[in-house]
């Protein structure tokens, strides 16, 4: 009697497990998905803020060089203080490509 | 309120190495440089009244403006001139970088030189300390409140002994030369050891690796070759022994080394110098003018076209990197140059020179 107990215990149990198994593998591999999405996201968030800082810093320097001149120039010829102004805003554009940049990267 | 340090209050310009501001500052000035038109048309005029009025509207019209109170001559625009001159290399110097202050500092050095040789002429002529003060351009290092107690000294060795005592460094060639000057009277004794000394002092400031600094010497070694050539020029026929012709020799010159220097001091022809320069950027120059100079017989030929030569080096200087110290050279030469061209044309008109002859005076770079 206990012998035949054990062996449907030993039975049962065993069948469990031979289902489980597959089961066991399924919820491995959702958490190793999950895992990755997670690690792409960190991964976009720091590339498109790269972009975008390397873009900014790029174009704060250039300003800063341009803005130098560009006061300068104004010290001894106010008339051309609007294309100073026009000059002074270009590097403003590379700050902008830097956002869409790290707009598209945000997006993908 | 913050309180600036007397350091601060020295120092507002820019600092480093920085040319951005000064250059876009030097070329804004570039451009009120007079046009060659301005200078047609002053030719033109009859009278020192005509060129007042000329004058005006430019950027010499403040200057004119405050010395015609004293007098509506040419003497009064001429110093007008001068001030306009002083005021705008002290006003460059001003806001320059220290880099670019340091290069300056050396290049403008040549007019310390010309100021004190000018000082040392007049008191070896017994000038007027008036005259003397009115030949003197102070836009170098010394002020002038300085040239001007230089020039009210009793004779040569009152200036020597005043430089000596304000611890300048030019006193240090003038004391050695001296016993030499008082023993013949010679004043190229004490002239040449300036020019040497000067010379020297400046090709080893200039003695960096930097790209500026680099400029800066070249342009120095222009200058010092232009004036061993000159030297050269007045030694033909001279007959000196070689020892002799090497003291006239002044160092730091491009392509003038002390050997060629030599060789051509040693020539009895002009033809022989032409020949043996004509690899060099000097020879086609001199042979440019050979035959003017057939005609004049005169070395001063020679001089004007040594000097055109340099002030076109100045300009070319600025051609090379736009954020380095040839732009603001070649301003500060242009400037001289405009300066030295107006007191031609207002010294030519107030003596009714006619427009050709004050044409050919001028250096057109």
């Amino acid at each position: 009697m206990i012998k035949n107990r054990l062996a449907k215990v030993v039975f049962g149990s065993t069948f469990l497990a031979t289902l489980m198994i597959p089961a066991i593998a399924i919820a491995e591999e959702a958490a190793e998905e999950a895992a990755e999405d997670w690690r792409v996201g960190v991964a976009k968030a720091v590339a498109a803020g790269a972009a975008m800082s390397f873009s900014a810093l790029s174009a704060g320097y250039a300003q800063a060089r341009i803005g130098a001149a560009g006061a300068g120039a104004l010290a001894e010829r106010p008339e051309v203080g609007t294309n100073i102004i026009v000059l002074q805003a270009l590097p403003e554009i590379i700050v902008l490509l830097g956002f869409v940049i790290a707009f598209m990267i945000g997006a993908a | 309120m913050s309180a600036t340090t007397p350091a601060q209050a020295r120092r507002m310009g820019p600092s480093g190495r920085d040319y951005g501001y000064a250059n876009a500052r030097v070329r804004g000035m570039r451009s009120r440089l007079l046009s060659q038109a301005f200078f047609d048309e002053l030719m033109t005029v009859h009278d020192i009244a005509a060129v007042i009025q000329h004058i005006m509207p430019t950027e010499y019209g403040p200057d004119v403006e405050g010395r015609i109170l004293h007098g509506r001559n040419a003497a009064q625009i001429d110093e007008a001139l001068k001030d306009n001159m002083v005021r705008t290399f002290r006003k460059v110097y001003a806001f320059s970088n220290d880099e670019a202050r340091d290069l300056l500092t050396v290049l403008l050095g040549r007019w310390d030189l010309f100021n004190l040789k000018t000082i040392i002429r007049g008191k070896h002529l017994n000038l007027d300390a008036a005259e003397i003060i009115d030949s003197l351009i102070t836009v170098g290092q010394l002020s002038s409140v300085d040239a001007e107690e230089l020039a009210r000294q009793q004779g040569v060795k009152g200036v020597v002994d005043t430089l000596a005592t304000w611890g300048l460094p030019f006193a240090v060639p003038l004391r050695d030369a001296l016993p030499g000057y008082n023993e013949a009277s010679d004043l190229s004794l004490l002239e040449l050891a300036l020019d040497r000394y000067y010379y020297g002092w400046a090709s080893a400031r200039l003695a960096s690796r930097r790209e500026n600094a680099r400029a800066a010497r070249t342009f120095l070694g222009v200058q010092v070759d232009t004036m061993n050539l000159l030297t050269c020029l007045r030694l033909l026929n001279s007959n000196l022994e070689p020892s002799e012709a090497a003291r006239f020799f002044v160092p730091g010159g491009l392509r003038v080394s002390e050997s060629l220097f030599m060789e051509l001091a040693a020539m009895s022809d002009v033809d022989e110098v032409f020949n043996r320069l004509k690899r060099t950027p000097y020879g086609r120059l001199l042979e440019d003018v050979a035959v003017k100079f057939i005609e004049k017989g005169s070395i001063s030929v020679f001089e004007r076209a040594l000097e055109d030569f340099l002030f076109r080096r100045a300009y070319s200087t600025g051609k090379g990197d736009p954020l380095g110290i040839g732009v603001v050279i070649s301003y500060l030469w242009a400037k001289a140059n405009e300066v030295t061209n107006l007191r031609i044309v207002i010294k030519g008109v107030s003596v009714g020179m006619p427009a050709d002859r004050m044409r050919e005076e001028l250096i057109v770079v």
